[in-house]
């Protein structure tokens, strides 16, 4: 969360005798332009790609785009899909945390690690699982026909999936912070007289709010990005349950070009805004 | 029983016999402590000695294993800390960094849904207590250490809590900050006359808070008292220590009063009249001499106190106020020897000399100088040094490595001697080649029986067995066969247990047959024990009343644990030998320490304070 060693901390190395040598100026200049190469290459060219290729025919073509129905259902249920897994997993991160930095229990590593899965699990085999469980050959398949529930190629799924790979983000950022943060300010609120929910919403929640939003802005971008996981037990039926980075391939597989980057560079500028979002929260969580 | 005393109300914190264990050891071992109304209280003690937790225990913030806490004569033990009503002042302060410094004072009036007019009025009287007028807005990050630390202070006392408890309120600031915010604490205290306890590892800001001070060790509290006192007249060597700066040496203990190595300074005794009793008995005891209480002159003739022995400088060091100096004395074994004293036994005596003092006679390193003394304080600790006693030098080297000894004399600060004795253990009547000092320290085994008759009839007191196997005791028992002996056990318990992070218990054993008549005795022998342990010792024990054969049950009793040690007090050495011969074996494999007094030595009982 925080954007780099301190501006003193710089200004005394570049202070330092022997700082100064045309050596030191060569490999200073040589890291800068290697990073800014990578950049390009990786990032930057491909972001102008996107854009250059939404807007090849023009203003007019690029905003009809979105008025496509099929479009305009895949943006809302992204939006959807994003409205209820980030409120449900910044509760879950909130009381894994809790759990995990103020109770000692068997199995907390366990728990800890279990946390980490999703990252390290591939996001196919995310959706495969629900799959299993779900869908009409798996475990749950034949009673969930019985009572005509869809869970699979409809939105419970795509939910589940979402849910499975954006679970550890708000978790693994508060558990650090708040084994870092200590106990005293509860423990302080505790001896005046408060109770267990005063001391959570007036003591702990004030001081874990900027790692919580943090948390809360990653979950909402993988969520709102994610394609592997949620491809798996969509069934991309347009209209219905095709979400924004589904909807693009679709476009693309069928060569609208321009509708495809169109609904890229919107994805594109989710993200950006939520990259903006983040680095003005860090901004005044640095202040305070 | 003492739970059915009243609580008598002007104490406004009783702590009854309070234990705390983590993986069970106790970091807080049996603490009892009165706090009355209105006293400032300061419990002293280094990192780890249990203080912290022991006020951690007060607020409710850790729960207890063992005892009872009153608060204004309400049994709080099992109320959760919210309902405690304590003023908590933490070291890192604790504010609420998002909150101003309004709202962290008004807190638990919020909590209590005080009226806003009400919380702002009882808001500004805090902020002009701790001289914080006008901060009201400001957030805590906006504030300098001192001034957080103000600010905690008024919050903790917001809602006019019974009791303020501060946990090293002043260690994250610098000297001047901390000397102004003490004086602001003090004043605050006295004008609220709120009971206060403050933990602090500092010696000197207990000297300038407490009314009173308790210094705490290993978990126990070990003595309580007035500064002054606890300076003067510390019963431990630890408080000696711990409290300023002491030099102790072995003296000697003779009919005709103390001598330390072959000076007599009787005349200077300064002895607590408890201990009178033992004066009949030449014995080895630990004298305290503080530095500021040495004089130096360059002459026996023109010292103006008691001489002591000649001494020369070895180091001189400027610290302001005074000058410290290090003084090797230069007679060997026939001065007196300290703990820190170097291979040859010459002890070297801290001083301290003030300007004046410096200008009257000025000094240099490598001076030769008449060392003297003006007061000697007697600590009336019964174990002075440890005699390891074997016939071979391979023997008494094993033995001196014992973890057991080793820890006990590093931590007691003293020394351990070697005496080889080829005559150890064989009938006959030849003297020791050293006249016996301390305690006696010997291995058990076959040998162990006859080496005992023999300290016992050069006149050893108290001697230590010790076995080859050793875990580290966390149980120490303790008994004694006779009245006689009750006191003397009871000291050296009290000893040694301010130096073992271990559990007390007394085992008090009556005959089978009187189990019925017997009852209400015993269990008065059994509150006696632990009153006068208690009260003359400082010591907090368990007790336990059994009935039956006392070796058959000390004997199941030990074969029951595998770790612990064993204080027993014995008034007849024969029937000693008849009884507990096994106890001298390797087998038990617990360390024993015995006591052997034959005649009472008890005298009227001195109340701690």
């Amino acid at each position: 969360m925080s954007s780099g060693p301190s501006r003193q901390l710089l200004s005394e190395l570049a202070s330092r005798p022997g700082r100064n040598s045309l050596a030191d100026k060569l490999i200073r200049w040589m890291f800068i332009s290697l990073s800014v190469v990578f950049l390009s290459a990786l990032l930057i060219s491909p972001l102008m790609m996107v854009l250059t290729s939404a807007f090849a025919k023009g203003m007019a073509v690029y905003a009809r785009s979105f008025l496509d129905e099929d479009t305009f259902a895949a943006i809302k249920l992204t939006l959807t899909i994003a409205l209820i897994v980030v409120p449900l997993n910044t509760v879950f991160g909130i009381a894994a945390a809790w759990a995990i930095a103020k109770f000692e229990f068997r199995g907390k590593s366990i728990l800890i690690t279990a946390i980490d899965l999703p990252i390290a699990v591939s996001p196919i085999i995310s959706g495969l699982i629900y799959i299993l469980l779900f869908g009409s050959q798996g475990w749950f398949g034949l009673w969930l026909q019985e009572h005509d529930i869809s869970i699979i190629f409809a939105l419970p799924g795509m939910l589940l999936a979402t849910m499975f790979v954006t679970f550890p983000y708000v978790a693994r950022e508060l558990i650090p912070l708040m084994q870092q943060l200590g106990n005293d300010e509860e423990e302080a609120a505790i001896t005046m007289g408060a109770g267990g929910l005063m001391t959570f919403i007036r003591v702990t929640l004030p001081k874990i709010r900027w790692g919580l939003v943090y948390g809360m802005i990653l979950t909402n971008a993988r969520a709102m990005g994610e394609f592997g996981a949620v491809s798996v037990v969509s069934g991309h039926i347009r209209g219905l349950t095709n979400t924004m980075p589904l909807h693009i391939e679709i476009l693309y597989n069928e060569y609208d070009y321009v509708g495809a980057f169109a609904v890229a560079s919107l994805l594109m500028a989710l993200a950006i805004i939520t990259l903006l979002i983040k680095t003005v929260i860090e901004w005044r969580g640095l202040r305070g | 029983m003492p739970d059915l005393l009243p609580v008598p109300t002007s104490m406004s914190i009783t702590l009854d016999q309070i234990t705390k264990r983590y993986q069970n050891t106790p970091v807080v071992n049996d603490v009892s402590l009165e706090v009355s109304d209105g006293e400032f209280f300061v419990l002293l003690g280094a990192s780890g000695s249990g203080k912290s937790t022991l006020l951690r225990a007060i607020a409710g913030l850790t729960g207890v294993d063992h005892g009872r806490i009153s608060l204004h004569g309400r049994d709080v033990t099992q109320v959760s800390p919210r309902k405690r009503e304590v003023g908590f002042v933490f070291q890192n302060y604790a504010l609420f960094k998002h909150m101003s410094v309004a709202d962290n004072i008004e807190f638990a009036l919020r909590v209590r849904g005080v009226k806003s007019a009400e919380r702002r009025a009882r808001r500004q009287e805090l902020l002009r207590l701790v001289a914080l007028e006008g901060m009201d807005d400001r957030l805590p990050t906006q504030l300098s250490g001192g001034q957080q630390q103000r600010v905690a202070v008024a919050r903790a006392l917001a809602h006019k809590p019974q009791v303020l408890l501060m946990d090293e309120p002043f260690g994250a600031l610098d000297a001047k900050i901390r000397e102004e915010l003490r004086r602001t604490i003090r004043e605050v205290q006295r004008e609220l006359k709120i009971s206060t306890i403050l933990v602090t590892h500092d010696q000197e800001e207990a000297f300038a808070l407490a009314d009173r001070i308790g210094v705490m060790n290993l978990g126990r509290l070990l003595e309580v008292g007035r500064p002054e006192e606890l300076y003067a007249r510390p019963a431990t060597r630890f408080v000696a220590t711990f409290l300023g700066a002491a030099n102790l040496l072995l003296a000697r203990q003779t009919a005709q009063g103390i001598r330390v190595g072959a000076t007599p300074v009787s005349t200077m005794l300064d002895k607590p009249a408890n201990q009178r009793a033992e004066l009949r008995r030449e014995h080895e005891v630990v004298a305290m001499l503080r530095p500021e209480e040495i004089s130096l002159a360059v002459e026996r003739e023109s010292l103006n106190s008691i001489y002591l022995g000649a001494g020369k400088v070895e180091t001189i060091s400027f610290t302001g106020a005074f000058e410290r100096l290090r003084v090797r004395m230069v007679e060997a074994d026939k001065a007196a020897v300290s703990a820190d004293a170097d291979a040859e036994n010459l002890a070297i005596l801290d001083v301290t000399r003030t300007q004046h003092e410096q200008r009257q006679l000025p000094l240099s390193v490598g001076q030769s100088v008449a060392v003297g003394v003006r007061r000697i304080h007697v600590l009336p600790t019964p174990l002075s040094s440890y005699s390891v006693y074997a016939v071979t030098s391979t023997e008494a080297d094993a033995l001196k490595q014992h973890p057991l000894l080793v820890d006990l004399a590093t931590r007691m600060k003293t020394r351990i001697t070697t005496q080889i004795e080829p005559g150890l253990g064989q009938a006959g009547t030849a003297r020791p080649q050293q006249p016996l000092a301390g305690v006696a320290v010997i291995a058990a085994g076959a040998d162990a029986g006859a080496q005992l008759d023999w300290l016992l009839q050069r006149g050893a007191a108290e001697v230590l067995i010790l076995p080859g196997q050793y875990t580290p005791a966390t149980r120490v028992l303790i008994h004694w066969t006779g009245e006689e002996v009750r006191r003397a056990t009871l000291a050296v318990a009290a000893s040694v247990l301010r130096h073992v992070p271990a559990e007390a218990t007394y085992l008090n054993i009556l005959p089978e047959e009187e189990s019925d008549a017997s009852k209400p005795s015993g269990m008065r022998e059994l509150l006696d024990a632990r009153s006068e342990a208690q009260a003359v010792h400082g010591l907090e024990m368990r007790t336990e009343l059994h009935y039956g054969d006392a070796a058959a049950l000390l004997q199941r009793e030990l074969a029951e644990h595998t770790s612990g040690m064993l204080i027993l007090g014995v008034t007849d050495p024969v029937d000693f030998r008849q009884r507990f011969d096994w106890l001298l074996q390797q087998s038990p494999g617990w360390p024993v320490l015995l006591v052997f007094r034959s005649e009472e030595t008890s005298a009227p009982v001195r109340k701690m304070t």
